[in-house]
């Protein structure tokens, strides 16, 4: 099915969910400002349904908004939101019978900055950007462009293991896509994997002496929701909140053990970040840990506990003495 | 005149209350000898143990974490150690990809009769950490004596 079909289908299933007050919010995307972006709509509103998009540029993880807005919602998702979802019920943050979530098979998502170092031009200077399968066309000047789509979607979208939602009510298309590019999904972390343990830590020392520690990260993730962060404690004060390198790199370190478990791989922490530290290439790492040790995929399954409050009798302990 | 001090490690023990703490209690008692380089912490139960604790003592400038519980099957409150494990596993395996000497991080089951084993394993991870050498990884702003080498 076509983009627009999908939207049309959105607008109507969203319309009538309002209308019947089986929700009281709709969280979903519009078109943003600027080209080729889309930013989230949340309304109440019947007249701002006909506002909701479907594009290959919906990129946010919208499931972070569950637990904030009060009441019932209707909320559009793509497979990697659909199991931040899951987790988030798993954690008892948010009641599955309070959320309708209306599923988008996703074919990947496009980086703007990946096409723009593509064509050499800038975003504003592009005409349009169209997805046609495994192939993106790109217009500048009137001149049409056709590249693989996987030369232009995100990292995190490469080789996509569950591009359908795993948890839905309505499912707006009925295609499962297949996404390529599972290797250079995983090229970044390869490399720091063949650095010396050094040069590693040298690496993220650089990386995080640029972090401003405006918590973009923390406040973007689905998986981080805790009312109180550890870096805000004052009794005691664990990390301190001047934003040297050496606390920059715990409070990133510690982020990720909290979220261990619960990270679906979306990616928002890295775009988030208004710094670009490859923050994905330490989300992605405890991911492959955790399905590691043990078998443990987060968000696919609503009734499983979550990770860290649950054990097996027999586990991985040869590190023990 | 100046002393010229060889370097030791300095090893933060995480010691649950009803197993470890009382097998390091035993092995003082039966006057085992053991290395003086580790600092000892209670904690109620090796679950207790949140990996913060271990980054927070690596930031400090610790050169080495010891988590030590009961054996599983033998935790006081059924299953707090079964915790510790999945816990201090994925963070071992995490620091070593940061770049974490994962030496620096140890754990051992030692019972409140294993007083042996506990000097076995304080010594075993004190020779442990002084091939790896002094935690510089967050330097810059420790004291200096801490990291006071041979010159």
């Amino acid at each position: 099915m076509k983009d627009g079909n999908i939207e049309q289908k959105l607008q109507s299933e969203a319309k009538a969910l309002l209308e019947s007050g089986k929700v009281d919010y709709i969280i979903g995307f519009e078109a943003g400002s600027l080209k080729f972006t889309t930013t989230p709509l949340i309304t109440n509103n019947i007249a701002d349904i006909d506002r909701l998009v479907i594009n290959p540029f919906i990129v946010n993880n919208l499931s972070v908004y569950l637990t904030e807005v009060k009441g019932r919602v209707g909320i559009v998702v793509k497979g990697c939101d659909s199991r931040s979802i899951v987790t988030l019920i798993q954690d008892k943050q948010v009641a599955r019978e309070d959320v309708v979530i209306l599923g988008v098979p996703c074919p990947g998502i496009i980086d703007l900055s990946k096409v723009e170092r593509l064509v050499g031009k800038d975003r504003d200077e592009l005409d349009d950007i169209t997805r046609d399968g495994d192939r993106v066309v790109i217009t500048v000047d009137g001149n049409e462009t056709e590249f693989p789509t996987a030369e232009v979607l995100f990292d995190n979208c490469l080789g996509c293991e569950f591009p359908t939602p795993k948890e839905y009510d309505v499912l707006l298309d009925e295609f499962s896509p297949l996404v390529a590019g599972k290797a250079a999904s995983q090229e970044s972390l390869e490399k720091l994997k063949g650095m010396t343990p050094e040069q590693r830590w040298e690496f993220w020392k650089n990386e995080f002496s640029r972090c401003i520690r405006c918590y973009a990260c923390r406040n973007i993730c689905p998986a981080c929701f805790c009312e109180r962060c550890f870096v805000e404690e004052s009794e005691p004060q664990w990390i301190s909140p001047v934003p040297r390198w050496q606390d920059n790199l715990m409070f990133q370190i510690i982020r990720n053990i909290h979220v261990a478990g619960r990270c679906t791989d979306c990616g928002e922490c890295e775009r988030a970040c208004p710094v670009n530290i490859p923050l994905r290439s330490l989300t992605k790492e405890m991911y492959d840990i955790v399905d590691d040790l043990f078998g443990f995929k987060a968000g696919m399954d609503k009734e499983a506990a979550p990770l860290l409050t649950a054990y097996a009798l027999e586990e991985a302990e040869d590190f023990i003495r | 005149m100046k002393q010229d001090l060889e370097w030791e490690p300095r090893l933060v023990g995480f010691l649950c209350k009803w197993c470890s703490y009382a097998g390091a209690d035993l092995a003082g008692t039966s006057r085992k000898k053991y290395p003086a380089n580790i600092r000892v912490i209670r904690v109620p139960c090796s679950g207790r143990v949140d990996p913060l604790f271990i980054l927070k003592a690596l930031r400090l400038g610790f050169d080495g974490v010891l988590v030590s519980g009961c054996h599983p099957g033998d935790c006081h409150y059924q299953t707090g150690n079964y915790y510790a494990r999945r816990r201090i596993a994925i963070t071992k395996k995490f620091l070593e990809y940061i770049g974490i000497d994962p030496e620096r991080i140890q754990a051992s089951w030692v019972s409140a009769s294993e007083g042996g084993k506990f000097a076995e394993v304080v010594t075993a991870v004190a020779k442990g950490l002084k091939e790896v050498g002094p935690n510089k990884l967050f330097a810059d702003e420790r004291r200096e004596h801490r990291t006071k080498t041979t010159k």
